[in-house]
This record gives structure tokens, sequence and C-alpha cells, in this order.
């Protein structure tokens, strides 16, 4: 066990944590922020995908050891009000079924218009290609993208 | 923390508070999700307006919808609290809701399965919204000291004849709550009136969600919580000899380790150290008597159960095929979970399962407490599709959690969710038709025989659509030490799409257009007509670019049409989806955005299940582990997804399974009209097309 400081959300934290320790789980057990999902636990499905240094990552495939001063960014700390471009979008598209990948998704379309703020089709399917929805909302993922990246929301 | 708030918002007793001894419906017995006997009136709880254990109004005029069904995405919560707050007649921004906990006393059955819930729900919800609203308008009316029928109501406000007084529904809850309920002459709303119903509303979790704020059975912490996760037989059968938890105790943050009728559960202060200590266990398991069972020779069973063919007609000619379908696991986004406080005399529970009250009645027989010692809270459903209709995690939680005296949080890996799965079947479909000269179908004769545990008739055995004479469906099994249970849409999984398969294969035996011959056959009119529209929708006839195919295909079940026309081209040695047209009469679309949604999804599980996803078994056990091998559609495999919704005054039918038996069948029809074969297998692998 070691004590590791990092940067979650704009704050530091400090937790007491193996050096192994997936971030994804400091962030559900450890900092109580369970917004990111546990969906494969291999890098294979994008549940829990946050933003580190502004560019997308699999939480569940970072050990905190490896985190130094990165700045990680949740689905909680995306935007202060919950007004992101994105999240609008996704609620006025009506996007989430059970609603479980949907932080992923949304944390990895918001390190995509980051960078590119008018994706192509095939930039958006390769930026979220690794996201699954198991419900299949799929078309109202690209839909909700496109409107916000078209400054289409309310 | 606001998992706190969330566990006590959810709690409904507390919540409501009196409103137990509450309001006589008697008409209730009819709901699938509950067969509710409500008793007395109630006078409501402090300022609040609650005639029932379903709707409370507050002096604010907010409106909160106790929704006793499990949301595992259909979209109960919305489209129930749509139902409630068409009828009380008030704004849908005014209305919230809360999640019941499983109580049998107060809510009868609570579970969704059979895509009921909405449908189930539709007469009874609506009268629950009406007698509420009779009861504010009676109110104003001793108020007013007028005739109640004389007033009227509108967005959450009574008005007098002339619409000049109005009152505030929040105004009047006092006075509401000493009004006699009414059971006689409950007047519903005609379909044109409806101003809730029928109209898209998004779905009340969305601000939740998209702010991390939602809370599944993962969500879930209480003080004092441990976590833990189980190592599970590696076959099925195989039982437990010995373990060595030398290794293990000493991973850091694991307290205990300790044997369950699962396996044997590791015990951390975090999920990674229960994780990483049963990665350190050294077990020695009895791999039992089931380590030469794998997919292959449950093929070979399955095949070899089949019986003759009914005769077909003297002279006609005749055509057969063969469908072969692999286990499917559901792999819900959320892998199973669930959290337990156990006592010597009560036991708190929190998971998503699709059926609550069964639950309770399981933990409360295993530990022989009374039923209402037992309090499940049931929170949101990171996916169901038929998976959370057992609760074996719950099960698991309660085991450890009475045996370390602790509350504590049983998490499955998805290495765990998948590898023990109560899979679809696998199943193997036999057909063979007759045509005669003149291309009309004058035989059908179909047999599937499905694995799992239940062996015969575990599955059920659909009817077919068409008018063909003779026609004969047999369902049979053979017993397989592979644990099944229902998949969205269950039977029609295998029969339904064995049946569109072949009804393809029997319009070109015939020599006529699929659609065409279909349409001829149908004789369900609201069926034929979703087919119809399918078709119009998606061009069907018109030139298409070299290689690329269209398929068609139709299905009615649980209440409702659909149809689906997909488009694909083989490049590259690769099926490449461009286009899936989805249309659905499912009578009043009560919540079309999230009719439409259904569709999407049934579509998506169509189109994984027909092109990759499969469940292998190897050594007795389940290959694939994870969603690096049971492949599901991704982003850039999906075609362009377009819902048509038919637009009906009919009762509603269900959402939740009708919108996928038709997708498999449309793919591999697309690809005959593609490559000019035939698909034997699914998923389907371009070199095993015959
Ligand atoms: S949980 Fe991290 S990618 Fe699936
Ligand atoms: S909304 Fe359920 S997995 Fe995406």
């Amino acid at each position: 066990m070691a004590l590791y400081k990092i940067n979650v959300n704009g704050k530091e934290k400090s937790v007491e944590a193996v050096p192994d320790m997936p971030l994804l789980w400091v962030l559900r057990d450890l900092l109580d922020l369970t917004g990111s999902k546990f969906g494969c636990g291999i890098g294979a499905c994008g549940a829990c995908t946050v933003l580190v240094d502004g560019v997308s990552q699999q939480s569940c495939q970072i050990p905190v050891s490896s985190l130094g001063t990165k700045k990680v960014t949740t689905i909680e700390g995306l935007s202060k009000d919950g007004k992101h471009p994105l999240q609008k979008a996704w609620i006025e598209h009506d996007v989430p079924q059970c609603g479980y990948c949907q932080a992923g998704q949304i944390m990895a379309a918001a390190a995509l218009l980051k960078k590119n703020p008018h994706p192509t089709d095939a930039e958006l399917d390769d930026a979220l290609g690794l996201n699954i929805c198991r419900c299949g909302t799929y078309q109202r993922i690209r839909d909700a993208v496109k409107a916000a990246a078209a400054g289409a929301t309310k | 923390m606001s998992d706190r708030k969330e566990l006590t918002r959810r709690n409904f007793i507390q919540l409501v508070g009196g409103v137990g001894a509450s309001l006589a419906l008697g008409s209730f017995a009819s709901l699938a999700c509950a067969d509710v006997a409500l008793k007395t009136p109630t006078a409501g709880t402090g300022a609040s307006f609650a005639p029932n254990v379903f709707v409370k109004v507050d002096p604010d005029g907010k409106v909160t919808v106790t929704i006793i069904c499990p949301d595992a995405g259909q979209g109960s919560r919305t489209a129930l609290a749509m139902l409630v707050a068409e009828e009380l007649d008030v704004d849908w921004h005014n209305v919230a809701v809360v999640q019941a906990p499983a109580n049998q006393a107060v809510y009868g059955r609570q579970g969704i399965g059979g895509s009921n819930t909405v449908r189930s729900m539709f007469g009874e919800l609506r009268r629950v919204g009406a007698t509420t609203r009779m009861m504010l308008v009676a109110a104003a009316a001793k108020n007013w000291k007028v005739d109640a029928s004389t007033l009227k109501t509108s967005s959450g406000h009574v008005l007098s004849a002339d619409g000049k007084k109005s009152v505030a529904y929040g105004a009047l809850t006092a006075v509401a709550a000493t009004m006699p309920v009414p059971t006689s002459d409950i007047v519903l709303k005609k379909p044109e009136d409806f101003k809730i119903i029928g109209k898209p509303r998004t779905r009340i979790d969305n601000p939740d969600v998209v702010t991390g704020k939602a809370q599944y059975g993962l969500d879930v912490k209480i003080p004092g919580m441990v976590y833990a996760v189980i190592a599970r037989p590696p076959a099925f059968g195989a039982t437990l000899k010995s373990f060595d938890d030398t290794a293990a105790k000493a991973v850091p943050g694991v307290l205990q380790v300790i044997q369950v009728p699962s396996g044997v559960a590791v015990v951390g202060s975090n999920t990674w150290a229960a994780i990483s200590g049963r990665k350190a266990l050294k077990i020695d398991w009895d791999m039992g008597p089931n380590t030469d069972l794998d997919s292959a020779k449950i093929t070979a069973q399955l095949v070899a159960a089949v019986g003759p063919h009914k005769e077909m007609p003297e002279g006609a000619k005749t055509i057969e095929a063969t469908f072969d379908f692999p286990y499917l696991s559901h792999a819900t986004m959320e892998p199973m979970n669930a959290v337990a406080d156990v006592h010597d005399d009560h036991c708190t529970l929190w998971s998503g399962t699709q059926q609550p009250t069964g639950a309770v009645g399981q933990v409360a027989g295993l530990l022989k407490l009374p039923q209402e010692k037992v309090t499940l809270n049931v929170t949101l459903l990171g996916g169901g599709f038929g998976r959370r209709l057992s609760n074996e995690y719950i099960i698991d939680a309660v085991n450890v959690s009475k045996a370390i005296k602790k509350p504590v949080k049983v998490v499955w890996t998805r290495e765990d969710d998948m590898k023990h799965d109560n899979y679809r079947p696998a199943g193997h479909s036999a057909l063979k038709g007759a045509v005669d000269a003149s291309g009309s179908p004058v035989g059908w004769s179909h047999q599937t025989i499905t694995a799992g545990r239940g062996g015969a008739g575990s599955y059920g055995n659909p009817d077919l659509s068409y008018n063909i004479p003779g026609a004969g469906m047999r369902q049979g099994g053979v017993r397989i030490p592979v644990p099944t249970g229902a998949w969205r849409s269950v039977e029609h999984t295998l029969q339904s799409v064995a049946n569109e398969c072949f009804m393809d294969e029997l319009a070109h035996a015939a020599g006529k257009d699929p659609f065409e011959f279909r349409k001829g056959l149908l004789t369900n009119e609201r069926l034929k007509h979703c087919l119809v529209t399918a078709a119009e929708k998606a061009g069907w006839g018109t030139p298409l670019p070299a290689g690329h195919g269209r398929g068609i295909a139709c299905f009615e079940g649980y209440g409702s049409y659909a149809a689906h026309v997909i488009e694909l081209s083989v490049e590259n040695g690769q099926i490449k989806l461009h286009r899936a047209v989805c249309v659905v009469d499912c009578g009043i679309a009560v919540n079309p955005t999230g009719v439409e949604a259904q569709m999407q999804g049934a579509c998506t599980d169509g189109l994984a299940t027909a092109l990759s996803a499969a469940i292998t078994i190897r050594n007795g056990s389940v290959v694939e582990n994870n969603w690096s091998n049971f492949l599901w559609m991704r982003l850039d495999g999906m075609p362009k997804v377009e819902v048509h919704i038919i637009p009906s005054a009919e009762a509603p039918g269900g959402m939740g399974e009708p919108g996928y038996p038709s997708v498999p069948p449309a793919v591999a029809n697309a690809l005959f009209a593609a490559t000019g074969k035939r698909v034997r297998k699914f998923p389907i692998k371009l070199d095993e097309l015959v």
C-alpha cells in the first residue's frame, strides 16, 4: 500500500492503494465516483472511459501508480452543471436505454470533439469504436454527437 | 454522499409513510407486474395527498409516481409515469418518480418479463391517475360549493365551468385527502384527448445518467460494506475439493476467504483487493462428469433428436433446410452484483433484478425469515434481457454476508458473468416445405430441438404466421448440463428466426418474390401492413448497387407486429451492413421515443447475434469470457437504423421483445440476395454459406 496524490476533476485527492490498483476502482471504491462503470476490466468495452490530460482512456487499464500529476476527468467532472453540449444532446436525443455504458460513450465523444470539433462519420466511428452499448443505442449516439458538434443543442 | 440520499429516496416506506393503508381499487387484479390488492383509503401523509400507493401530490404541485416495476433500460419508469400523469392531467415537467422496493403485501408480484410492463399496467395506472384527479376535483367542488360534474381540469389545476376560477392541485391536497375514493364511474380520457400518452418523452433518468449520478446495483455503498468476488467451478458440474488461501490472504486488502455454496468467496476492503485475492487463490476442483462436453457434440445430439418430417403432399416440389444456433450469453452491460446486509432477524438488500418479489421469497426461504423481514431496494438495472429474472447473484451476497456478518457487495466480473449465465439454449431447426405447380405452399414441417437443462418443452413453440395447409411445428429438447434461461424473445430467437429464413427459401422454390410471397400468405392484417410498410420504406424492388442485397422478414408476438428489411453487401470478404428498416405496430405507442429505442436495441441484438455473437462450449465450460471474444456490434459496424411506428389506437402491445426475431432472418435473406448462398448456421460466417 502507498499513498498517491491524484488530480481528479480539478481536485487533488489522496488515496491509499496498491500500485497496480486500476484507476477505475480507485474512482469507484475509494473516491465514491461511481459514474465510471465496470464493464470488462480488460480495456475491451469502454464503460470505464475517462479523460487523462484530455485524452480518452480506459480507467480499468491505468494503474494508479502510473498517473503522477496527470489530470483525470470523469463524467462527474465533465461540466459543472451537467450542461456540456454532449450531455444536453444526450438528453435531447434520448440516447440512454439502461444508461450503463453512457458515461463512457460521452467521455469518448468529449475527447473526440475536443481535438476534432467536426468529425466525419468515419472519425466518429473510430473514436467511439471501442465503446459497447449492449442496449444498442448506436443510432442515437451518432445523432447526438453530430448535434453537439453542430452546436444544435438547446 | 449521493448514494445515501439516493437510497433513502428510494425507500418507499419512509417516504410515503402510512400509505400502506391505502385506496381500495379492486380492479388491480389484472396487473402483470403486480397483482395489487390495495386496502382502505388513507387521508394522505402530512400536507401531501397520497390517495394510493402509486401517486403523491405535494402542496407545491409536484407529483411523484411510485414505479413498482424494475427498469432494465426498457424505459418503464418514464412510460408508467406518463400513464398516471395523463389521466391526472398534470404537466409532465412536474412529475417525478420513485422506485418502490420489493413489497408483495403492498404491490403484489413485482417483476418484468414477457414484454409485459407497460401493456399490463396501461389500464390500471390510468385509473390511478383518474381517481386521484376525481378526488382533487371533488375537493375543489366542496370548496366552491358546486357540483363536481361542472368542473374541468387542465395542467394540474381544477377549473370552473366558465374557466374563470382556477385552483392548483397543490392547494387542494388537504381537502382532497378527505374525499371518498371513487370506485365506480371512473372515466378515462379518449385517445384523441391524450396530451402525454403518444407524445415522445425523453427518459426521466437521463439527467442522472449523463452526469454519472444514476445508481445501479454496482454503485451501491453502505456503511461498513466490504467487497467480494467468488471463484466459481471451472466446468459445469465441477465441485470444490479443497483450497489453499495462504497466498490470497497475503494480498493487501484481502480480509477473509470463505467457502460458499457457489464457490470460494474472497472478501476484500475494495473490489480490486477481492479480485487480486481470487487470482492468488489455489483451488483443487473435482472437474465433474462433463469435461468431455463441447459444442460439436451438443449439435450432434440435437441433430440426432430430429424426427421424421410430416408427409408432404404427393407430387409437390419439396425443399429442406436446417439451421444451427449457438448458446448466447445475455451479457448485460452491468455484470451481476448485489449488496446484502444480513442480520439474525432481518436482511436488507440492494440489487437490480427483474424479479424483486421473487428474490425476497428466495432470500426469506434461505434465511428462514418472514418475508416482511427481507427488504430489497431496487436499483436501476444495467440491462436485463432476461438475465436478471434469476437471482443467484443476490443469493451469493446473502450467503457471504451471512457468513462474515457484515454488509457485502458481491461483484461478478465480466468473466464470471459470461461463463456462468443462464444461456439462450443452443438449438437445431430442421424444416421441410412443399409448393405445388402454381407456386402455392402446400406443406410445412418445422422441428426445433433445444439444448438445455430443462430438456424438451423448456423453450416454447410459436405458431406460424402464414396460412399454409397442414403446417406443423414441433419443439423438442435434449438434456444438456448447460444452464439456460429466457433471452429477449425466448423461443422466437430460434423458431421464428428459422421460419423466416425458410420462408425465403420456399419463396425461391416457388419462383416468387419473397416479399410478395409472404404478403399473399399472411392472414393478420396488422402484420401484413408492417410487412408492406417495411418494403415500401426500404424501396423493395428498386435497383441496388452491384453486390448489394435486401432481405425481408416479419414477426408477430407479445401483442405487437414487426417487419424488417436489411440491406447489406459483401466487400473484401466481409459483410457490410448498410441500412436497417424497422417497422412496428405496437398498438398505442405510449412513449414513441421509447418504442423507437426498443426497436433500435432489438435490431442491434439481431445484427450481433446474426453476425458475430456466440457462446461455445469446450471441455464442459464456456470458452468466451469477455467482450473481446463475445463479439457484439460496435458503432463502426452499425448500419443506419430507421424505425417506423404504425399509428394505431389498439391497446398497447409489448415492446421489449418483438423487435428482435425478424432481424437475423432479414440478414440471412439479404445475404442470399447478395450472394445467392444460404445461411445454415448462426452466427453467419461467409465460408459456411451453402
Ligand atoms: S471496463 Fe474498462 S474498458 Fe471495459
Ligand atoms: S444504454 Fe445500456 S448498455 Fe448502453
